[in-house]
């Protein structure tokens, strides 16, 4: 029905028909699938949660004498230097050193995005070429060369919710769950979240361009985990299922959508807002697009039972989930978002504005992302077995 | 019209006798039970007292020379704006309701007067926005 290159010159020229996830729901509600098909050109998405597979490559410039760095500390986080000698990694999850789990690689990002200074340790054994073997100094986002997220898991498409069955509170990356089924809490924006609006990934592919963090990013590769293979209800997966490697300049990036959330007793993450806009080329895509909450469903996992081979108490929708409280074994128990719908919805609406004033422009992808794809996991094996 | 909330200790030996309803019909209080705990030390009663203020300096003196320990509660918990992100993660988790979700802004909305001070929020908030404090006095 029409392609990138008619969006785009419909975009450049002020005429396309932009909507958020949630308006052209409503739309569609209203007027059906065809009309979304026939009218619209775009749909925006957002999310906005913690997405622990995250982190930042820094190249800090060259010191005088030069050093090539074998230990790194950013305000004390250790960052992963076995690379080039000023080329360094910092992930979201890495705790500082020697004070548990007050401060980490989330919070160094975040410190990066809000211009603050960042105190750098680096050590090295010197080498002829390298001499130097330490340095104490101070960077910020604008002083490095480069900085950018390179996340090689975001925006997973659906999630888990999570219960806590037994006689204690567990404290866990779905947050603080109260003994005896006393809460549940969930992390997708649900029918905003991008890949739930483009389930096989139809239109989202490497190369795709985004919005990240506030600035603009690009979809790397499919993410760490990419999985095809779960149940779909309503042509959405039902749990965990593909996801996205993400990459984008931390120095276009805004503090609103960059903060480092702590989990109690679980440690950092970085909580990260993206939107991916979904080009409306034809039915199949208008349709994907109407999905809403009431037809998305989420298995309950109970955290207590600490094994990758635990069963899903039930399934439930994310309008019973976002209603306040679901029914769990004949019992009303209170539910949770762990990521922000108001900020999901911030970002469907800043990226619509974006492309409505022309500036953002749709990508297709250079290559799609696998149409098959199967998770193994990890087993205890010998030489011979692996 | 006053109203304040109290931490009531009791020793082991107060807790069978009626002190709340005598509160209530000597002193022509409203009373409202926050939050309530007997173990083998004794009890903890959260309380909020309604009524004149005359009628509850002499609930409390009442009290005292039963042997309860009263202590007003002077410390809620607040909440950083600027950290918060409206996730909701607070809202399962307290059991005053202090947090709502406004289901039109999707905004978390945040009633201190709610707060019965039992510190759950603080370690679940991912943002830190939560902690627990003095909050600002109010004049009548």
């Amino acid at each position: 029905m029409r392609n990138i290159e008619e969006i785009n010159s419909r975009i450049e020229n002020g005429d396309a028909v932009v909507m958020t996830a949630e308006e052209v729901k409503a739309f569609s509600a209203e007027h059906g699938v065809a009309r979304v098909a026939e009218e619209v050109d775009v749909v925006t998405t957002g999310t906005f949660g913690a997405m622990c597979s995250s982190g930042a490559f820094i190249n800090f410039g060259h010191a005088e004498p030069p050093i090539k760095m074998t230990k790194v500390w950013l305000n004390g986080v250790p960052a992963y230097t076995g690379l080039a000698a000023v080329d360094a990694y910092v992930g979201a999850t890495e705790l500082r050193e020697g004070d548990g789990m007050d401060y980490g690689g989330a919070s160094v990002i975040e410190s990066l995005v809000k211009g603050e200074a960042v105190h750098l340790r680096a050590t090295a054994y010197g080498t002829d070429c390298y001499p130097r073997k330490d340095i104490d100094t101070h960077i910020s986002l604008n002083s490095v060369n480069q900085a950018y997220l390179f996340n090689p898991r975001n925006m997973y498409q659906n999630y888990a919710a999570a219960t806590n069955s037994s006689d204690r509170t567990l404290y866990t990356y779905m947050g603080k769950l109260l003994p005896h089924n006393g809460n549940v809490t969930f992390c997708s924006a649900g029918q905003l979240s991008p890949l739930l609006n483009d389930p096989h990934l139809r239109t989202i592919g490497i190369g795709t361009r985004i919005f990240l963090g506030g600035g603009i990013g690009y979809v790397a590769w499919e993410g760490t985990q990419y999985k095809t293979t779960v149940p779909e209800r309503n042509g959405a997966p039902v749990g965990a299922c593909r996801a996205l490697a993400v990459i984008g300049d931390l120095k276009q990036m805004t503090p609103e959508y960059v903060k480092a959330l702590n989990f109690t007793r679980y440690g950092w993450s970085l909580g990260l807002g993206i939107g991916v806009p979904i080009p409306v080329l034809d039915e199949e895509v208008a349709r994907a697009v109407s999905i809403t909450e009431d037809q998305i469903y989420a298995p309950v996992l109970d955290y207590s039972v600490a094994s990758r081979a635990r069963k899903p108490v039930k399934e439930v929708s994310y309008a019973e989930l976002r209603s306040g409280a679901i029914q769990l074994n004949g019992k009303e128990v209170r539910t949770s978002s762990l990521s922000s719908y108001r900020k999901a919805r911030d970002i469907s609406r800043e990226l619509k504005e974006w492309i409505q004033k022309g500036r953002f422009l749709l990508s297709s992808p250079v290559e799609a992302l696998p149409a098959e794809r199967v998770q193994g996991p990890l087993e205890v094996r010998s030489r011979e077995e692996a | 019209m006053a109203k304040s909330k109290y931490v009531l200790t009791f020793s082991p030996e107060l807790v069978n006798e009626p002190i709340t309803f005598r509160l209530a019909r000597e002193y022509d209080l409203l009373l409202n039970v926050l939050r309530a705990q007997v173990d083998e030390g004794g009890g903890t009663l959260i309380m909020e007292m309604e009524g004149d203020r005359s009628e509850i300096e002499g609930a409390l003196e009442f009290l005292v020379a039963k042997g309860v320990k009263v202590q007003e509660l002077n410390y809620l918990i607040t909440r950083d704006e600027d950290r918060c992100t409206d996730c909701s993660m607070c809202l399962s988790i307290c059991p005053a309701k202090v947090f709502r979700l406004d289901r039109e802004s999707w905004n978390v909305t945040f009633e201190q007067d709610r707060c019965i001070a039992c510190g759950l929020c603080t370690d679940a908030c991912p943002r830190g926005a939560l902690r627990l404090a003095q909050p600002a006095i109010e004049t009548e």
